[in-house]
Order: structure tokens, then C-alpha cells, then sequence
């Protein structure tokens, strides 16, 4: 039975246990053959003593938490240091890199809602009101005109309403601020221009940058790792040198092609810069770079040096201050070799940290594109023959919001698709348009406490939805293999919990991997598949 | 009437210089780092699916094309059918699109009511009876005046019925929220009225124009004329103080943020102001951070993080 009850933006301070209720009953439904309720997995309860810790619950799932400090003077102490960080957020000083945009949303919100209907965790969870994309926004912005913008007390009260600061409704931001992927979905729809995604991200960064908490896994294990061990995966130099040697030889092996990964080559055409993710998780991945850069005769390499061999920068998801760091060591690596271009990777947030938003911070970087590019310019060169029937199996395309909604790379991957992949099929809606696989934003390397649960109920459910849907002429009830095409790390995470979580590859042969996959499983060459769905 | 006089003067130029320093302060506010969104209009060739010049290999090194009438098409369709509200909110659009379409309406009029003035001074008749551009100003103008005050207040009905009634908005609504509907409403009823009862409205509405425009005491008003003006006034002094200046900020947004793609290029403005911004003192005080007031922006990013790192969880 559902337990949904309406709540208001002022209840965010109150001091009742758990703010909002979630029950599965409430979510959108899904499509055969996962429409029965019975037969889905649950949601993990957190035991009670664990929302006690944390204190002022949110929706009864844990992907940050902050231990609750024991007195009310510990309390009013992080009240202050918000209301610091909250004139910060504002201030030109510390914050010139959003503050236009921020105060732009701040200060026009119609309160029209026509955002919300855009949002697919607000939907997915059944339009559970802490969900709205306004919902965080309207907070943020009533506290912006109580303690940045305050004028009169009564005619602030008049246009925006009050709100109590206290614990609980910080600590309740705090995790409100991560379930949210930042797909910016619901800035498309906005008549006025404004961005709820981007409210989002400067509340993090305030929690971040100001109070100093974030997700270990963005944080300890994301950006302070990267900077001080190399890569966000934990390997240093030497060890991504021996497990690339380990993919050249597996593929060697494979293919029958000599394959050898380029290191530190000076002046090369090409810095070829991999989310490391995938050198642990899907080795195929570079493995099908070296293979196809090298039978297209391109000059590249890749960088040996510390964090010039993890084109990731969680710091996007969070922090300015850690994605300037993480972007400068990019940029300086690929000057360091004299290479012509930095190519990223299959990996969207990459794309966009480094291909767009450092683009302001570092005046005359080396000229960086997205592997979809290359790989376009590759296929259609002629240099590489290719049989597309060897890729006669139902394929979809996945478009990362980074990649696309946010950079306008929509068509490089769709011709090569067309032209190599003779059963594909597009989801809807796609392109700039497209959903979010549920990952975005740093959640797919988040999974503590009961947070996997939610991605995979609540935030992955519109793109698992749509994949069923992009398949509904095959046979889900069937494991004959089905591909989507997610050429993009953080994505291919996530799509990877959700088929695992849903059982979709054992039920419904639901396969995923990139896009250069694809690309050299055609290629004349390679004799035996190089996408082997049963070992997938 | 000279209190009229004063407090139309006062009115206007109060309007101009909140919405112009405002807009001066949002212009003069620092670049920020890109945050595009796709579908850009000016990407020529590629707007249409949403792509841009990054789908291009070497794309530095090609020129970029602007496809400007894309952008001003984008607007007008914006603006004039609030297309937006439109495709993703239709049941909205329903009361929004006349609440919003009789405010243009309104300033339309307003001008031919102002071009009126200019043409009595010019001792140019205007009388309706009258042939000649007077007269068909003044029946253009009574007829735009009977569309927008119903079409006006056919909006508010609905807006504010969705208001009130929609928890969707109810939620989030404040106080102003009603009255702001309620006041733009009783615009369109004052004018409504005042076309109703006065057979003579566009030469009365002409006469409050002429008078300020020669600086002379305002002549007496029909009732309903005068109070029509009086809310008029009241809304436009009210206006810039609220969210409702999205009537001209939403050219930001859109201009200086969702579609602002230019890269940066060294010795470029974007390059010059971003280099000063380098230089900022950082006082954010999570200890990763490492700021002191006095350590720059570059400073910062140049360093690795500090070693204090707490955990949350």
C-alpha cells in the first residue's frame, strides 16, 4: 500500500525521524517481464541504530550520512559554518566559476514545475516530493534571500517564505544533494532558462568545499586519491603499465594481431586518455583502441605519468577546486608529451569536465576531443575493412548526458551504428533528449548502506524501462544476446548493476558494452568475435 | 492630477534603473566556466538533433558558423508562444500562454497609445470618427484593447485556478504568488472596465501621454481610466522587485549561459577576465582545500589537496 503524504519544503527542518517514506508500490511500473512486484528484488532496510547515527532522515537510504553531533552546541556550530559557506557559495571570490548561473536560478524561479515533469527520479519514484527538482532548489533559494539576500524581513517573507536553519535541515540537504544525477534533464525543459542540476551541483560544492564533506568514494577514493596516487582506481604508474601489458597480451592473444599500447610517445598525433575504470573493469575497451588506432595507421600514445593515464575527474560531480587540480595535471601531461590532441576516451563525464568546463579555467590547453569523433573519422577512412553482418545482433544506443546534452555529441556514434551494427534501434527519447542511465553524477561508483538499492529502483528505472522498450520486438523472455552501446564508463557501471540487480542478462540476454567494441568485432581482420557474449 | 504626473515619473524611472542595473550587474558579473545545454540554435547544420561543433574532428581548427536566425526564431517561438510551457507543460500553457500573450498586447497598445499622443500634438486628429492614421490608430488600438484585457483575464482565471487548486503548485506558492496574478489581473479588468464605460478611451489614454510628454499637469480622467492607470503604475513599480524580471533576465540565461559553447582562446576577453579571476584570494575553509585568504585561485589548483581529509561516512 502506498505510504506517499504530502510534504512541504518547510518540513526539511523538522525534527521527525524520516522525512519521506519510499515503498515500491509507489514506483512506476515496468514493463514485461518485470512487472511483477513479487518477483523484484527489495529495498534494504538500514538498520535503526544506523538512522539514529545520522540522525534527521531523509527518505530512509544513506548514500552520504553525517553522524549526528550529540549537542545542540555541536549543531549550531555547523549552522554557523553553513551560513559562512552559504555567503561564500555567493561570492566572486570563491565561487566565480557558477556564480552567474547560480544567482540567475536563485533569483527567477516562476515556481511553474514545468521542470519537474522532466525529472525521471522524480517520476520513476512515483512523484515522491523530495524528488522534484524544485524541491532542494526551493530550499537552497529560501535560505539564499534569509541569510545572502535578506532586504525586508517581510516582503522577503511575502515573495519566497520562510524557513528554519537548523541540523536537520542541513543534514537532510546534504544527502538530498546526492539523489539527484545531475542529467540536467529538467534545465532542458525550463522555460525561463534556470538550472535545478546546477543548484544541485553548488550545493555539494558547498557541503565540499566549505564543511568538508563529501562521498568517500568521489572524495578519499575519487579525487584526493587520483592527485596524490595517479588514477582514482588506486593504480600508480607501474601498475597501469603491467595491466595494460596483461590486456596487450590477452588481446594479442585473442585476435591474432600483435597488439602493443603506446607509452609517452613525444609528439605523437594522439594522447589517447581512458577513464583508468575501464582498464580494471572492461579491459576489451582499450584493448579495441590499440587494436583499431593502430590498424588505422594513427600516431598516439598514452601517458605513463601519474593521473596522465585516468582521464576521470570526479571533481565535476562536487568540488571546483579538485576538478581545476585534476584538469591542470591533464593539461600539463599533454603539453609535457608535445602531442597534437588529447582524445578522451569512452567516458561522458570525462568529455565534459575536461573538452568543456576547463576550457575557461586553462587558455590555450591542448585541443581535446571525444573518441566518438575519431572513431567516426576512422571508420568511414576506408583504411579498415569492415563486415557490419558480423554484428547481426539487436543493438541500442545508450547516450550519456554528458556526451550529449551536455557537448552536442549526438551523430558520430549513430553513423557508425548505422553502418556497423545492422540491427540497431534507437530508444526514446534520445540524443540531447534522453534519459539518464541512473549512474550520472558520481553514483555509480556509490553503493554504501542501502544506496545501490535506490539507483537501481529509483534512478536507473526510466533507462531500464527504455532499454525494455528499445527491445520489445525481440523476445525478453529469451537470453538471446541483445547489446546496448554505452560509450561511456560511469554508464556501463551502472547499466551493469542494473542487469545484475534485475537478473536481465540470465532472463533476457540484456548485454552492454562501448562503442569501440562494436567497431572492431566488424572489422574483417579480426577473425574470431571479439564480443563473446557468453563470457560477457 | 499632478500627483498623477509625479507619481508616473517616478514610477518609470525607478522601473529603468532597477531593471537597468540589474541587468548591468548581471552582465558585469564574472564569466563562468561553460555550461551548456544542447539543442544549442545557433549550431549551424546540427541544431536541429541537438548536435554541435564538437562532433567534428579538429573542430579548433575550423571556423566557427553562428546560425543567428535559429537563435532569434528559437526566441520568438520562446517568447511570443511560450514554447517551452507549451511542450513540457501543457495544462499550465492553457492559463500561462494569455496571461502572458495580453501583457504583449498591453505593451503594444501602450505604444500605439504613446504614437496617439505624439500625432495630437502634432495637431493630427485621432478622433475614431475620423479617417486618416489617427483614426485607424485609435481603432486598432480599442480593438487590441478589448483582446487583451479578455484574453487577459481568461489567463488569470485559469493561472490562478491551477494555482490554488494544483498541489503541484500550491506547494511552492507564496503569498506573492496570488497577488502577483491577482494584480496583473486586475490590470486587464481596470482596462476592461475603462473600455467599457468610456466610448472615448483611446483619446482620454492619449491625453495622460501628451501631458507627460509636454511636462503638462495631467487633465481629468474618466474613473475607471484613472484607476486603471494607478494599477498599471503600481504593477511596473512593483515589477523589478520580484522573480517576474525573467521578462528580460531570461536573455541571460539563455544568451550568457545555456547557450554560451564559445571556447577559450589565449589573448581572448574570455581569457584576459578569466586570468584575473586566477588571481582571486580563496577563503573556503574545508581543510582539502588548503585556502589562507591570501592563497590565489591558481595557487589552490596548482597544489595537491591538503592532507587533513575528513570522512563522513
Amino acid at each position: 500500500m502506498s505510504t506517499k503524504k504530502t510534504i512541504k519544503v518547510q518540513d526539511i527542518s523538522s525534527h521527525i525521524k524520516q522525512l519521506a517514506e519510499l515503498n515500491n508500490v509507489d514506483f512506476v511500473p515496468l514493463p514485461p517481464p518485470y512487472d511483477n512486484l513479487e518477483e523484484l528484488p527489495g529495498f534494504k532496510k538500514i538498520k535503526e541504530e544506523t538512522i539514529d547515527k545520522f540522525g534527521g532522515g531523509l527518505d530512509g537510504v544513506i548514500a552520504v550520512g553525517i553522524p549526528k553531533p550529540e549537542t545542540l552546541l555541536e549543531q549550531q556550530k555547523v549552522v554557523n559554518v553553513f551560513i559562512e559557506g552559504l555567503h561564500k557559495l555567493f561570492s566572486k571570490e570563491n565561487n566565480w566559476t557558477f556564480l552567474q548561473p547560480l544567482t540567475l536560478s536563485m533569483e527567477h524561479c516562476a515556481r511553474c514545475q514545468t521542470c519537474s515533469n522532466n525529472c525521471p527520479v522524480f517520476e520513476s519514484s512515483g512523484y515522491n516530493e523530495i524528488y522534484r527538482p524544485t524541491y532542494r532548489a526551493e530550499v537552497l533559494r529560501k535560505l539564499y534571500f534569509k541569510y545572502v539576500k535578506p532586504g525586508n524581513p517581510i516582503f522577503r517573507t511575502f515573495q519566497n517564505g520562510d524557513i528554519e536553519l537548523n541540523w536537520d535541515l542541513i543534514a537532510r540537504l546534504f544527502e538530498l544533494s546526492y539523489r539527484c544525477t545531475l542529467c540536467r534533464r529538467c534545465a532542458s525543459s525550463c522555460p525561463i532558462g534556470l538550472d535545478n542540476g546546477l543548484i544541485t551541483h553548488e550545493l555539494r560544492k558547498l557541503f565540499s568545499s566549505e564543511l568538508g564533506w563529501f562521498p568517500k568514494e568521489l572524495h578519499e577514493k575519487g579525487t584526493v586519491q587520483q592527485l596524490l596516487v595517479g588514477s582514482s582506481t588506486g593504480m600508480n604508474s607501474l601498475v597501469v603499465k603491467d595491466n595494460m601489458e596483461f590486456i596487450d597480451e590477452d588481446m594479442t592473444e585473442k585476435t591474432g594481431i600483435k597488439v602493443e599500447t603506446k607509452w609517452d610517445v613525444e609528439g605523437a598525433d594522439v594522447l589517447l586518455l581512458h577513464n583508468a575504470g575501464e582498464i580494471l573493469a572492461w579491459p576489451e575497451n582499450p584493448g579495441a583502441f590499440a587494436i583499431l588506432l593502430d590498424a588505422a595507421g594513427i600516431s598516439w600514445t598514452m601517458s605513463s605519468e601519474d593521473i596522465g593515464y585516468d582521464g576521470v575527474n570526479y571533481g565535476l560531480f562536487y568540488d571546483d577546486v579538485q576538478l581545476a587540480r585534476i584538469a591542470k595535471k591533464h593539461l600539463d601531461v599533454a603539453k609535457k608529451l608535445k602531442v597534437k590532441k588529447i582524445v578522451m576516451g569512452e567516458c561522458g563525464h570525462e568529455s565534459k569536465a575536461l573538452g568543456a568546463i576547463a576550457d575557461r579555467i586553462f587558455a590555450g590547453a591542448v585541443p581535446r576531443e571525444t573518441a566518438m569523433t575519431l572513431m567516426e573519422q576512422i571508420v568511414f577512412s576506408g583504411k579498415i575493412k569492415f563486415d557490419p553482418a558480423k554484428n547481426n545482433f539487436p543493438v541500442t544506443l545508450h547516450d550519456p548526458c554528458n556526451l550529449t546534452r551536455s557537448l552536442g555529441v549526438i551523430e558520430p556514434q549513430r553513423r557508425i551504428l548505422r553502418y556497423l551494427a545492422p540491427r540497431f534501434r534507437e530508444m526514446y527519447p534520445n540524443g540531447p533528449h534522453n534519459y539518464c542511465c541512473g549512474g550520472g553524477s558520481g553514483f555509480a561508483i556509490m553503493s554504501g548502506y542501502n544506496f545501490l538499492d535506490w539507483r537501481m529502483h529509483i534512478s536507473g528505472r526510466k533507462k531500464f524501462e527504455q532499454i525494455l522498450q528499445a527491445f520489445s520486438d525481440e523476445d525478453l523472455y529469451s537470453n538471446s544476446p541483445k547489446y546496448v552501446c554505452a560509450p561511456c564508463s560511469n554508464c556501463k557501471g551502472q547499466i551493469r548493476d542494473l542487469f545484475s540487480f534485475y537478473g536481465a542478462t540470465a532472463k533476457s540476454g540484456l548485454h552492454y558494452g562501448g562503442l569501440v567494441e562494436l567497431i572492431v568485432n566488424a572489422m574483417v581482420d579480426i577473425k574470431e568475435p571479439f564480443i563473446n557474449f557468453e563470457e560477457m | 492630477m499632478i500627483l498623477l504626473n509625479i507619481f508616473t515619473y517616478l514610477t518609470v524611472l525607478l522601473f529603468l534603473f532597477k531593471i537597468l542595473s540589474r541587468a548591468i550587474g548581471i552582465a558585469l558579473s564574472p564569466i563562468h566556466l561553460r555550461w551548456e545545454l544542447y539543442p544549442i540554435p545557433h549550431e549551424k547544420g546540427k541544431a536541429k538533433y541537438g548536435g554541435s561543433r564538437l562532433e567534428e574532428v579538429d573542430w579548433w581548427e575550423k571556423p566557427i558558423k553562428k546560425d543567428f536566425i535559429g537563435e532569434w526564431i528559437y526566441m520568438a517561438k520562446e517568447i511570443i508562444f511560450l514554447h517551452g510551457v507549451r511542450i513540457h507543460n501543457k495544462k499550465l500553457w492553457w492559463g500561462s500562454f494569455p496571461f502572458h500573450f495580453a501583457l504583449y498586447l498591453y505593451a503594444f497598445n501602450t505604444i500605439l497609445i504613446f504614437l496617439g499622443a505624439v500625432l495630437s500634438l502634432n495637431f493630427i486628429n485621432i478622433s475614431i470618427e475620423k479617417n486618416g492614421i489617427g483614426g485607424f490608430i485609435n481603432y486598432i488600438s480599442v480593438i487590441i484593447g478589448w483582446i487583451l484585457s479578455i484574453t487577459g483575464i481568461i489567463g488569470t482565471i485559469i493561472l490562478l485556478f491551477r494555482r490554488i487548486f494544483d498541489k503541484n503548485l500550491s506547494l511552492y506558492s507564496t503569498a506573492s504568488h496570488y497577488f502577483n496574478i491577482l494584480l496583473i489581473g486586475s490590470v486587464y479588468i481596470s482596462a476592461l472596465v475603462w473600455l467599457i464605460s468610456d466610448d472615448n478611451f483611446f483619446i482620454h489614454a492619449s491625453n495622460y501621454f501628451v501631458a507627460l510628454i509636454s511636462f503638462n499637469v495631467i487633465e481629468k480622467l474618466p474613473a475607471a481610466g484613472l484607476i486603471h492607470i494607478i494599477i498599471s503604475l503600481a504593477f511596473i513599480l512593483y515589477l523589478p522587485f520580484t522573480h517576474m524580471t525573467h521578462f528580460f533576465t531570461k536573455y541571460f540565461t539563455y544568451h550568457s549561459v545555456r547557450w554560451d559553447d564559445a571556447p577559450n582562446v589565449p589573448g581572448s576577453d574570455i581569457a584576459n577576465e578569466v586570468s584575473k579571476y586566477l588571481n582571486y584570494p580563496v577563503t573556503w575553509a574545508a581543510p582539502h582545500i588548503g585556502a589562507d585568504g591570501s592563497k590565489t585561485w591558481l595557487a589552490i589548483a596548482s597544489e595537491l589537496p591538503g592532507k587533513e581529509v575528513k570522512n563522513v561516512n
